[in-house]
């Protein structure tokens, strides 16, 4: 029944991928293209080819398309077969003005329950496509044990402690695409030395992400080190969520930016003292 | 000049704990000099940095501070609603509270990051706020040289 689902998913999306391409909308279509042994990501250019497409498994395809697309010039655009977080990481690299609107255009393809529980994924549909529910991180053995478990440090500490720095979690990030970047910058993250400071590494990359982050656990799959990157993306996403910050909202493009909440006039530090509209005595 | 009664010093003469605050030169900074110039009793665990809006300290500053070794950050702006600089704090405010809450998910206590609104500009609230700030300090777990280094 679910094979046969998926069959029906996938003829459609190869439709939609023919029509896209009949239609000379865009070049080419980027999307997973099945090999001998595992899946490849791959330009389709011709109808032809598209029976090599495949959807499975899942592969965050936005910052490959990013690569391809950034430079392409007015009215070029290249199509992309999109699971839900790829879709909206379209939309923030739309935003942070990385991409050009239009460049990637989006065929979306909802992610099944199943492939949500993998992912700790809250939003595994796309926009216009049946709803599939999603799960709520924090209800997760997996991000409790590293978030809320009194001896969450320790963990963290072993885990930062196998990181060799490689860069792969920012270069697979398909938000992370800044010309400069902090973690190459000698006064936060030391040249030469293993493994780094996660507070200047790990940490700066959480805070910078934020609100931005979409959710696609590129970072973790990328990390050789198996760092569990995703709970912490996850878990500042939670905590945002809690301070009623809107998270991929279209008006903000990160905290930098972010307008602060509460108007009116307040004293108050974070010891306890806190007084509205008059000083505290 | 007597030192301060409630000084916290280790054998060797240096203060056990360390902490960096970042003033506000239009308010908090104003109260860390009040309180020195009344020779307040003040702890000897603290450096003043002073900064033009304490919106100019972004949080990758704040997480350098701590990778050095500091137990203890505290961060001192205007009041909400009273900022020089186009109610910049209230996103300064933001920002910290998340890390903040970013300390907490590792398992580092937030009250190791301090943020005043307003709340020093006085010699005696200044003064006050960085004896119970050490006081709280003192009583967290002692941590490596490193707060989250490799052990």
């Amino acid at each position: 029944m679910i094979q046969g689902q998926g069959n029906i998913m996938h003829n459609a999306v190869r439709d939609k991928v023919r029509l896209m391409l009949a239609g000379r909308e865009v070049v080419g279509v980027l999307g997973l293209c099945g090999e001998k042994k595992g899946v490849v990501p791959h330009v389709f250019t011709t109808a032809e080819d598209t029976a090599r497409l495949v959807l499975e498994p899942k592969w965050p395809l936005a910052k490959t398309g990013w690569i391809i697309a950034r430079a392409f010039p007015e009215g070029e655009a290249l199509g992309m077969v999109c699971r839900g977080c790829d879709v909206r990481a379209v939309e923030e690299l739309v935003k942070a003005g990385q991409i050009r609107p239009g460049a990637l255009k989006t065929i979306g393809v909802s992610c099944s329950a199943a492939q949500a529980e993998v992912c700790l994924c809250e939003s595994p549909s796309v926009p216009g496509e049946e709803p599939v529910a999603g799960i709520d991180p924090m209800s997760m053995p997996a991000v409790r044990s590293l978030c809320l478990e009194p001896d969450r440090l320790d963990r963290w500490r072993e885990h930062f402690s196998r990181c060799i720095k490689c860069y792969g979690c920012r270069n697979s990030c398909p938000i992370c695409v800044c010309p400069a970047c902090k973690l190459e910058d000698d006064a936060y993250v030391t040249t030469g030395t293993l493994p780094p400071d996660p507070l200047t590494f790990h940490l700066i990359r959480a805070m910078h992400l934020a609100d931005r982050c979409v959710g696609c656990g590129a970072c973790q799959e990328s990390c050789p080190s198996g760092l569990p990157l995703l709970p912490l993306h996850l878990a500042v996403r939670n905590a945002l969520r809690q301070r009623e910050v809107s998270l991929n909202g279209a008006g903000s493009l990160s905290l930098m930016t972010a307008p602060g909440a509460e108007a009116g006039t307040l004293w108050e530090d974070t010891l306890g003292g806190r007084s509205n509209g008059r000083r505290r005595a | 000049m007597t030192e301060p009664a409630s000084d916290i010093l280790s054998p060797n003469g240096c203060p056990e704990i360390r902490a960096v605050v970042f003033a506000c030169r239009w308010c908090a900074l104003v109260g860390a000099d009040r309180a020195g110039k009344e020779r307040m009793d003040l702890p000897a665990s603290f450096r003043v940095i002073p900064v033009e809006c304490a919106a100019g300290v972004e949080p990758d500053l704040v997480l350098r501070a701590f990778a050095e070794g500091l137990d203890g950050v505290a961060v001192m702006g205007c009041h909400l609603g009273g900022c020089r600089h186009n109610e910049a704090n209230r996103s300064a405010r933001l920002r910290l509270m998340l890390l903040q809450d970013l300390l907490e998910i590792i398992g580092l206590d937030r009250r190791r990051l301090l943020l005043s609104w307003g709340t020093a500009h006085e010699g005696y609230q200044f003064a006050g706020l960085m004896r119970e700030f050490t006081a709280i300090l003192t009583g967290l777990p002692p941590v490596d040289s490193r707060l989250l280094g490799p052990c």
